[in-house]
């Protein structure tokens, strides 16, 4: 890919994020006139629909659009970094350690005096999960061994997951409802705050992973050509898994887990266009910006005034679309 | 039909007519009031003093809801959504059935079918929510995060959270709502009748032995009613002793082998489908030797009215009734 293909490419994209923004804005649950949509948005006309588009649909579309982007950056960085097409951001346990923090401080009512406290805790389960599979890792094997990662990902994971279990068993029905509607994941409570903050985490995170882009080149290759090539696998290793885990982390304590998009969407970047990390990272967030951003659209309005779990939209949309691609790129 | 219950005549005949449900009762309530109000008790209503005594001086109400906040209005509501059938029945029951503004998927009431619906009671759409300008939202207080809430509110709506679990709640809800829209004399006399119906189910409890009835939430895994919930009370107020006496939770999961020794003589099953729950009770190991000892007696009972807990409740104490005492004697 020439630099200018790739500049060319990654406009389009861009271009295609900002219309999934404005359709999204556009519509809902309640019908609102285009004109009525403008207007509310500069902060003016009906004082019910400058709510509506400032206090609730603004923060959520841009909300759904860095989550998207976070997760399918996440996701095309541990497929570099386990080399493993089936990596995804939630391959090491992270969504397993989010949930066992928010269904904790959900069964402890903690959300009830503090809407932060949920999403917060969610974090912090995410960073134990983290922490605790990258020592596990470290203290068996050669440092970071791809495989026992896999597999120390895969058994907290587990473990995580019979610890909610036995949470939602032992809590009471209420708080049991309250912890599934989490786990399905879902950005209605998007607030600017929220969107301030993960803004803030996501930023620095995906330039970190952008700056990354050479050395995963290499590292999706094989680790000793890496090596060979001067890059200094060790710490480039380390700082992708944290950068990409913080950025799932914040992503599920924000909206919850939220499948498929950080698996396929670099997948769809690499059968489309190029599988070179350095276009790879960017045009990957971009997609995923415009992947969610679509999918919560939809999520709101198809069967309005309920609303879609937007993991059930992204695997229905996605699904037919990878499967369309693949064939066409076998055939 | 799918209910074992001896045809009843006269006056309590209104409350086995489930055909129409609840609704017909409550608004047979809700017309008495109205004659009532125009009768001349519109003048008696004590609703001026609670308004002065409000906040915002002349005019304001307030109220503390079930998350322990006191919610104030500068007038009585006159745009409300309730997001629980329960609140809204009790409106409706409380004559203020004119002032919702819209309705959940969830309420069957006829006369709701015209108002636009914002969706499920626990997920609505806040879009719609919003666009409706309500003065007064009542929703579920829910546990461990609240999600609603605090969006509503930061969107400038006054809510009113409810957690109802017990008789006591439904008769607060009463007053509470008669308070916040300005309705304290149709808020006592509901109160007074709803008090007075689940006395009057008590007094037409036969004499003699109080058979232990297990009331069955859910059938797998086994969810039973406890004391403490509102459907135990009225159990007990219908002259049966819950099987699950012992149990903190409202509405505890319970395993089979206990149900088994503790053998009820009658469980009550809420279902729409009496046949099909026959037809799985027999064929479930515990269950099938349970009902083949045949000292167990198996009830289904119309879920829309018993797991409501508004004024639903006192047609849910008279069907109770029927079904632990089939021979019951209505002594009104």
């Amino acid at each position: 890919v020439t630099l200018a293909g790739a500049g060319t490419r990654l406009l389009l994209l861009g271009t295609v994020v900002l219309g999934a923004l404005l359709i999204s804005v556009a519509v809902g649950a309640v019908r609102l006139p285009i004109g009525d949509v403008v207007r509310a948005a500069r902060g003016f006309g009906d004082p019910t629909h400058v709510a509506i588009v400032q206090q609730l649909r603004l923060p959520r579309a841009v909300v759904a659009a860095l989550v998207g982007a976070a997760l399918a950056t996440s996701g095309a960085t541990f497929q570099a970094l386990l080399r493993n097409p089936l990596a995804e951001p939630y391959i090491l346990g992270v969504s397993g350690g989010a949930a066992i923090g928010a269904v904790g401080a959900i069964v402890l009512g903690w959300g009830i005096t503090a809407a932060w406290a949920v999403p917060a805790a969610a974090f912090a389960g995410a960073l134990v999960a983290i922490v605790l599979v990258l020592r596990l890792a470290a203290s068996v094997g050669s440092a970071l061994d791809t495989r026992i990662l896999l597999l120390a990902g895969v058994v907290i994971g587990a473990f995580f997951n019979a610890c909610i279990l036995l949470l939602l068993t032992l809590t009471d029905v209420e708080s049991f409802r309250s912890a599934i509607f989490w786990m399905m994941g879902s950005f209605a409570g998007s607030t600017w705050r929220g969107a301030g903050i993960f803004a803030i985490y996501f930023l620095p995170g995906l330039l970190l992973l952008f700056g990354l882009a050479r050395s995963l080149n290499l590292m999706s290759i094989g680790e000793e050509t890496a090596a060979h090539l001067g890059v200094r696998v060790e710490r480039v290793k380390l700082l992708a898994y944290a950068v990409a885990s913080l950025l799932t982390a914040a992503s599920v304590a924000v909206a919850g887990v939220i499948g498929f998009v950080g698996l396929v969407v670099p997948h769809v970047v690499r059968i489309a266009w190029s599988g070179d990390y350095r276009f790879l990272i960017p045009a990957s967030a971009l997609l995923g910006a415009a992947f969610m951003t679509g999918a919560d659209a939809i999520a709101r309005v198809a069967v309005a005034p309920v609303e879609l779990p937007v993991g059930v939209v992204t695997a229905f949309v996605g699904v037919p679309f990878f499967l369309w691609l693949l064939r066409r790129r076998i055939a | 039909v799918w209910l074992p219950f001896p045809p009843v005549s006269g006056k309590d005949g209104i409350f086995l007519s489930l055909r129409s449900g609840t609704f017909s009762w409550l608004r047979l309530r809700a017309a008495a009031l109205a004659v009532g109000l125009l009768a001349g008790c519109a003048g008696g209503e004590s609703a001026g003093g609670a308004r002065e005594a409000g906040p915002h001086g002349a005019g304001g109400v307030s109220a503390v809801d079930d998350a322990g906040r006191t919610v104030s209005l500068p007038r009585p509501a006159t745009r409300i959504v309730s997001l629980l059938p329960a609140a809204t029945e009790t409106l409706v029951a409380l004559g203020a059935g004119g002032t919702l503004v819209a309705r959940t998927d969830y309420d069957d009431d006829p006369e709701l079918a015209g108002l636009p619906s914002v969706g499920g009671g626990l997920t609505p759409s806040l879009e719609i929510l919003a666009s409706l300008r309500p003065d007064l939202v009542i929703a579920w207080e829910e546990a461990g995060a609240a999600r609603i809430r605090p969006r509503l509110e930061a969107l400038g709506i006054a809510v009113f959270a409810l957690q109802t679990q017990d008789t006591a709640g439904i008769l607060a809800n009463v007053a509470r709502f008669g308070h916040l829209l300005g309705r304290e004399a149709a808020a006592d006399s509901l109160g007074a009748e709803i008090r007075g119906q689940l006395a009057a189910v008590s007094a037409s409890v036969p004499p003699g032995e109080r058979p232990t009835v297990l009331y069955l939430i859910g059938i797998e895994p086994p969810l039973v009613a406890g004391p403490r919930l509102f459907i135990g009370e009225v159990l007990e107020a219908a002259g049966g002793r819950n099987a699950f006496f012992d149990v903190t939770a409202p509405s505890p999961q319970v395993s089979l082998e206990e149900i088994v020794r503790r053998s009820p003589a009658v469980v009550l099953v809420p279902s729409r489908d009496s046949a099909a729950v026959m037809a799985r009770l027999r064929g479930a190991p515990g269950w099938r030797e349970l009902l083949e000892r045949g000292d167990t007696r198996v009830t289904v009972l119309p879920p829309d009215i018993l797991h409501r807990p508004g004024p639903s409740i006192v047609p849910a104490a008279w069907l109770i009734l029927r079904a632990i005492h089939p021979g019951a004697i209505e002594g009104m």
